[in-house]
């Protein structure tokens, strides 16, 4: 028996759905293939290794409805309590999944640059998307990814041309504002530097009020040969809301990636970071910092695929729970037989601040050729007693003295933040995330 | 100041201090000397509030208040300072931030005014200077990947930032080379005050050199068993705390 996903998703999978006829033949039969593989698929339970440790019920039972087209009456003035202060950034927005122009800033762009909406350029350069969509994630998706093509119609589009050097990052802004009923938006991002370009990414999720609604992002990057990215991705979703993020990463030769990943909201939310190295001599460097606390899941899925030599890959997420929170972290690093000199290290390491707080850490490593460099290691642990007595002997209090181990614990992954003003402001949002938790 | 009367405390179901006596007078400076593992860190660590002791008998009251009743962050607001034999690691844990928290929740805790980033800025360079730390480790996390003799003055640092009424000294000349200690013996030095006192936990005679005490006790098995001037140093130096068992005995 095919079970569909609930009736949130169910409008996306009707042949005659809102997505159903874009006038591009191409894009129409990717959906269509993308509606059969969900229907063909079912819902994976939790006797499926993926999902082992995290449950769809909740996520299935609400009665989501897709985003209408519809407008935002927001302003740009209704937007500034959500930027990182000091920020300079080419900006661009998406409310609800929708690309918004008017909150965006895109004026002056640099030569090489192009940065728009997914829906505008479908419509006034689709030959510029018809390769990059499903380019990476393939044709063969899993479930949200392939619900995502399915109802693909909106996203931002970023374009580096050969040997184009952004020094301004890029801030990809996902507002969520909660509307009458739960809502799905879908966007789905298209990120490609050709060869030898530069760019700094910030995808950041945010949103007004503690709505009830889902995001269920796709972003598919690729990185030409020699190119260089820096990409932070900061979720800090309504505390009600489901996030679900699935990242398609191909890396060309002699390109470096890094990814920052902060998971700080959401009370649901499954990230999957799917790296393949498409030539020799690649680096890439994942990082990563969580927190859970009551009523919240993080689950973050790794899996990088070594299938050619000369390539390093660095995974290191660690992360916080508090109350009754939890976390997922499953690390896959595959090694193929002709890898030689692969290099690769994952690490993941979890502090528990109290006794209901859990995380499951599974961190695999698939080595088939025998000249490489690979490490793995995972730790569970709670607060030194001795560093905390250190910290109270000196006149701080107990709870401060908690979250300055916690922040310190962090510290290494929110350096990795750039430019200090997005740093300092994720710091203060773990400060006053850990200030509110009740430690026991 | 500082009066501790009958003192037992128990680490699990072993009685390491069995009724200790100490009375410490405002401006005094007092050394204790005494074998290994005879309880001098851990008198240290009951009086500045560290778990995983039991007291099971007696009293301290430190300016007038029941010390034992109060949390480690409370006895530091009374000024209380303890430099620690081993100094704790905080890997993460910028050295200034920490300091500033320190400082600022002692002064907030005192009524007094927190201090802004300026003036707390002059007020450690000024320190480290007596202290001769380069400012880079200001930079650095509290302790983390310190020498030895770095941790021992990062020690001495806080403590002259902090500005304690009793400074308790455990064993922070252990492992300092010449210099060092002579500098260490400086910071000290400079914060004696007829208001201020300190505990000098040693086992070197050195120390004593820069800085003279007013008293020095011995302790054994528990107990203070001999107290006396400076000369008792001198004596035990020469003779080790044999002799000390055998009088007792006798
Ligand atoms: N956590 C503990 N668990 C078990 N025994 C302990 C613990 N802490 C202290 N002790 C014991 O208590 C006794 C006193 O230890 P303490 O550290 O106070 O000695 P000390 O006088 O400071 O010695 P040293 O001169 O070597 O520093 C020792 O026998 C020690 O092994
Ligand atoms: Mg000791």
């Amino acid at each position: 028996m095919n079970a569909t996903p609930g009736n949130g998703f169910a409008p996306w999978l009707a042949d005659d759905g809102p997505a159903a006829d874009t006038g591009l033949a191409w894009l129409d039969s990717r959906r269509a293939q993308a509606r059969a593989q969900v229907r063909d698929q079912g819902i994976p339970t939790t006797k499926q290794e993926a999902w082992r440790y995290t449950s769809l019920t909740r996520l299935l039972e609400q009665g989501f409805t897709p985003t209408a087209k519809a407008t935002t009456p927001l302003e740009p003035r209704d937007l500034e309590p959500l930027l990182v202060p000091g920020l300079e950034a080419y900006r661009v927005v998406l409310v609800n999944g929708r690309f918004v122009p008017g909150l965006s800033d895109l004026q002056h762009l640099p030569a090489g640059l192009r940065v728009g909406g997914l829906a505008q350029i479908l419509k006034s350069d689709p030959d510029a998307l018809k390769d990059r969509l499903n380019g990476v994630a393939g044709e063969t998706q899993p479930l949200f990814a392939a619900l995502n093509t399915a109802g693909l119609d909106d996203g931002v589009v970023v374009l580096l041309e050969r040997g184009a050097q952004v020094e301004r990052p890029i801030e990809l802004i996902h507002l969520s504002v909660g509307m009458d009923e739960p809502r799905v938006a879908q966007p789905r991002h298209v990120v490609a530097l050709e060869a030898g370009a530069q760019a700094s990414l910030i995808e950041r999720y945010v949103s007004l009020g503690e709505a009830l609604y889902c995001t269920n992002s796709v972003l598919e990057l690729s990185l030409g040969r020699d190119a260089v990215l820096k990409h932070q991705r900061i979720q800090t979703e309504s505390a009600n809301a489901f996030h679900i993020a699935g990242l398609y990463l191909s890396l060309g030769a002699g390109s470096r990636y890094q990814c920052v990943n902060v998971g700080l909201g959401a009370s649901w939310a499954r990230t999957d970071l799917n790296v393949r190295f498409a030539g020799e001599h690649a680096e890439c460097d994942l990082q990563g910092l969580y927190l859970a606390g009551d009523r919240q899941l993080m689950d973050f899925h790794l899996d990088v695929d070594h299938r050619l030599p000369h390539c390093s890959s660095r995974e290191n997420f660690k992360g916080i729970l508090y109350g009754k929170g939890r976390a997922v972290f499953d690390g896959r690093v595959y090694v193929a037989k002709d890898a030689q000199r692969t290099d690769a290290a994952m690490s993941n390491r979890n502090l528990l601040l109290s006794e209901g707080a859990e995380v499951d850490t599974k961190p695999q490593l698939e080595i088939n050729a025998d000249d490489v460099k690979c490490s793995h290691g995972t730790t569970v642990g709670q607060i030194e007693p001795e560093q905390l007595f250190y910290l109270r002997s000196r006149g701080i209090s107990a709870p401060l003295a908690r979250r300055m181990l916690c922040l310190g614990f962090a510290g290494e992954i929110l350096d990795c933040l750039t430019p200090d003003a997005l740093r300092d402001q994720v710091a203060e949002q773990v400060g006053s995330r850990l200030e509110q938790a009740p430690i026991d | 100041m500082l009066s501790i009367k009958g003192l037992k405390a128990n680490v699990g179901d072993k009685e390491i201090l069995k009724g200790l006596d100490l009375e410490i007078g405002r401006g005094e400076v007092h050394a204790i000397m005494g074998p290994n593992g005879s309880g001098k860190s851990t008198l240290a660590h009951v009086l500045s509030g560290r778990e995983g002791y039991t007291v099971t008998g007696g009293s301290v009251t430190f300016e007038g208040q029941d010390l034992l009743d109060l949390e480690p962050e409370a006895r530091a607001h009374l000024g209380l300072f303890l430099a620690f034999q081993y100094p704790v690691e905080l890997p993460g844990v910028n050295n200034t931030y920490f300091l500033k928290a320190a400082l600022n929740a002692i002064r907030k805790a005192r009524g007094e005014p927190e201090l802004d980033a300026v003036s707390f800025l002059r007020l450690m360079k000024e320190k480290l200077k007596v202290l001769h730390l380069d400012d880079s480790l200001l930079k650095r996390p509290v302790n983390f990947g310190f020498s030895g003799g770095e941790k021992k003055r990062n020690e001495i640092f806080q403590m002259a930032i902090l500005e304690p009424k009793l400074a308790i000294l455990d064993e922070t000349d252990s492992g300092l080379d010449i210099d060092a200690l002579r500098i260490v013996a400086d910071g000290v030095n400079a914060l004696r005050s007829p208001e201020r006192s300190v505990i000098l936990v040693t086992h070197y005679q050195r120390l004593l050199d820069y800085i003279q005490p007013d008293y020095v006790h011995v302790l054994a098995k528990g107990q203070i068993i001999r107290s006396g001037g400076k000369e008792l140093a001198l004596e035990l130096e020469d003779k080790g705390y044999g002799w000390l068992g055998a009088e007792e005995a006798a």
